[in-house]
């Protein structure tokens, strides 16, 4: 039995009068990598918001961890959850190096010095990505996939047990989205991370994923394994899409085609 | 750290050019016999006539300069700065309804006064949760507060007798003639005290610049972030103001050339840049204002603002091709 990460109960989220999403009930669970998939203007990237406390709840709880995140101190709740958005702005002339640092903020306090342990956590962030190499390099010389790299290792530096990406692999060409998933799922398995993103690929999400949350124009579609939650009658109810299902003759997982 | 030295040099060579030129010019056994043996007409100029203007106007500059920096990185846009977006225009309509209405209190701290209602109108008209430009219609809504300060200034300028109109002028334009140490310690003590102010809040400015949802994310309370700096700028814009009247286009220009100069990268430096730069381009507009023409003394405001306004035209076609590619 695996504990949860984060909790919706009862949740409903929208903007003024909008209902996006109405009395959902989820469960992500710990450790895992999670993928939250659906139509676009399902509520997605809201839900994913809620879970940041980036948005106010309009019904319902999240909880982290079993705590009611609305309580919690904005640090305290840095400390344990990080986001990454879809489009973070670049501050101009930024080196790789000086970006990771920035993820250290809520660990430092008002006059604390930087010191050698934030260094070694953002040595270990780059690395983890894999841009050790590349750390005084301006991030806007940067390509599209080591850019979106240097950002997840700004979350990394962070070193929050749960980690919040509202679609990292929009914009990146089909290898730099594997790599990223890839590295993702990595990251994962060697420390224990939570990972939970937005994507759009329902293919490689079922790929690189533990955990499916599918959304649809009338909220919560399925919820689980991606062999359950990628079926025919889901993806009719979900997107509207007629589809045959069959295995990924790579990896084994669902796999999507359209008809 | 190491284009700083440009920028600390050239403030040098301003500094001591400004003490040396103007409408009586000093020779250099002039200055060195006023500074050792403190007699002369060298020792005047230092203790009365220049020493505190070069003074005042190098703190306030660096002022100005701060202020119109954290504008920039907060609102990310290189037209903002408090002298475009009402701060001036509100500081000048202050003094001038003073004037007409025969309020007696000091014109520099009626002058700090409306600049600070015009940043606060500013900020209540264009303040909005969820805005999706914030940043440009703050931006647009200070520049209609200046056109809406400027009109009604102009209009009860009408209404000055001709005394009362050329002081106002001061307080329009901005000027540094006539500064006293008194004035010089008053921006120094007050751009020291708003700059450790600043010091403070810089990690904050660094999360912020990464925009709203990843500043939030590293466990910033956004908007208090960004009101509480935002009001140090506008203070930092209004204590200058107090000393050397609105001077234009300084907040503006200070930024970007103080990080073209030092090549500055992270919030600290850049302000640091940007404080310097202010600093040079004051100074070095009450130079040129004061020694281009032997016998006219301009206000400063007035060569900041031909130097500005060029600056200004500059920025907006260049915003606006980046609007069309």
């Amino acid at each position: 039995m695996t504990s949860s990460a984060l909790q919706a109960q009862g949740l409903g989220l929208g903007y003024g009068a909008r209902r996006v999403i109405d009395g959902l009930d989820m469960d992500l669970p710990a450790g895992k990598v999670t993928a939250i998939l659906g139509p676009n203007g399902c509520g997605k990237s809201t839900l994913l918001h809620a879970m940041a406390r980036l948005i106010p709840l309009q019904a319902g709880h999240i909880l982290l961890e079993g705590q009611d995140m609305a309580r919690m101190a904005p640090k305290t709740l840095a400390r344990r959850l990080a986001i990454l958005p879809q489009a973070p702005l670049v501050p101009p002339g930024i080196l790789v190096a000086d970006l990771v640092r920035r993820g250290r903020a809520p660990w430092r306090g008002l006059l604390e010095p930087w010191n050698a342990a934030h260094a070694q956590v953002c040595d270990q962030a780059l690395a983890a990505v894999g841009l050790t190499d590349l750390a005084q390099e301006p991030l806007e010389s940067l390509s599209g996939g080591q850019r979106q790299r240097a950002w997840i290792a700004l979350v990394l530096a962070q070193a929050t047990p749960v980690l919040l990406l509202d679609e990292p692999t929009t914009w990146l060409d089909l290898p730099h989205q594997m790599e990223i998933l890839g590295l993702l799922r990595r990251l994962n398995r060697d420390n224990g991370t939570t990972v939970i993103s937005v994507l759009h690929d329902l293919n490689l999400a079922a790929r690189f994923s533990d955990h499916l949350i599918l959304l649809g124009p009338r909220g919560l579609v399925a919820a689980g394994a991606p062999d359950a939650v990628i079926t025919e009658t889901h993806l009719l109810e979900a997107f509207a899409l007629a589809a045959r299902v069959l295995p990924d003759p790579v990896s084994g997982t669902p796999m999507v085609c359209p008809l | 750290m190491k284009g700083f030295s440009t920028l600390i040099l050239l403030l040098a060579l301003i500094a001591f050019l400004s003490l040396l030129l103007g409408e009586v010019r000093l020779s250099l056994a002039d200055l060195w016999q006023g500074l050792t043996t403190g007699e002369g007409p060298g020792a005047l100029t230092l203790r009365v006539l220049r020493g505190p203007r070069v003074a005042t106007a190098m703190a306030a500059g660096a002022a100005f300069g701060l202020s119109g920096a954290v504008f920039q990185m907060l609102l990310r846009n290189p037209l903002a700065a408090p002298d475009v977006m009402g701060f001036n225009a509100g500081a000048g309509l202050a003094v001038i309804l003073a004037l007409a209405f025969g309020l007696m209190l000091p014109m520099a701290l009626i002058a700090a006064l409306g600049g600070l209602l015009a940043a606060l109108l500013v900020g209540l008209i264009s303040w909005q949760p969820g805005r999706s430009e914030p940043a440009l219609v703050m931006i647009l809504v200070g520049l209609g507060i200046g056109f809406t300060a400027s009109g009604l200034a102009t209009f009860f300028l009408l209404t000055l007798t001709d005394a009362e109109a050329s002081e106002a002028r001061r307080w329009i334009i901005g000027s540094l003639a006539a500064r006293s140490w008194n004035h010089a310690a008053q921006i120094t003590v007050i751009a020291g005290v708003l700059g450790l102010l600043l010091a403070v809040q810089l990690r904050a400015l660094a999360c912020l610049e990464l925009g709203p949802v990843l500043a939030q994310g590293l466990g910033l309370s956004v908007e208090a972030a960004k009101r509480k700096l935002l009001a140090t700028a506008v203070l930092l814009a209004a204590g200058a103001v107090a000393v050397a009247g609105p001077v234009p286009f300084v907040a503006l220009m200070a930024g970007p050339l103080g990080i073209g100069l030092t090549g500055a990268r992270q919030p600290a430096a850049r302000l640091l840049a940007a404080a310097g730069a202010g600093a040079l381009i004051l100074t070095g507009a009450d130079l040129l204002s004061r020694s281009l023409w032997q016998g006219v003394q301009l206000p400063v405001g007035v060569m900041t603002g031909l130097l500005g306004a060029p600056w200004l035209m500059w920025l907006l076609t260049r915003a606006f091709g980046k609007v069309e590619s």
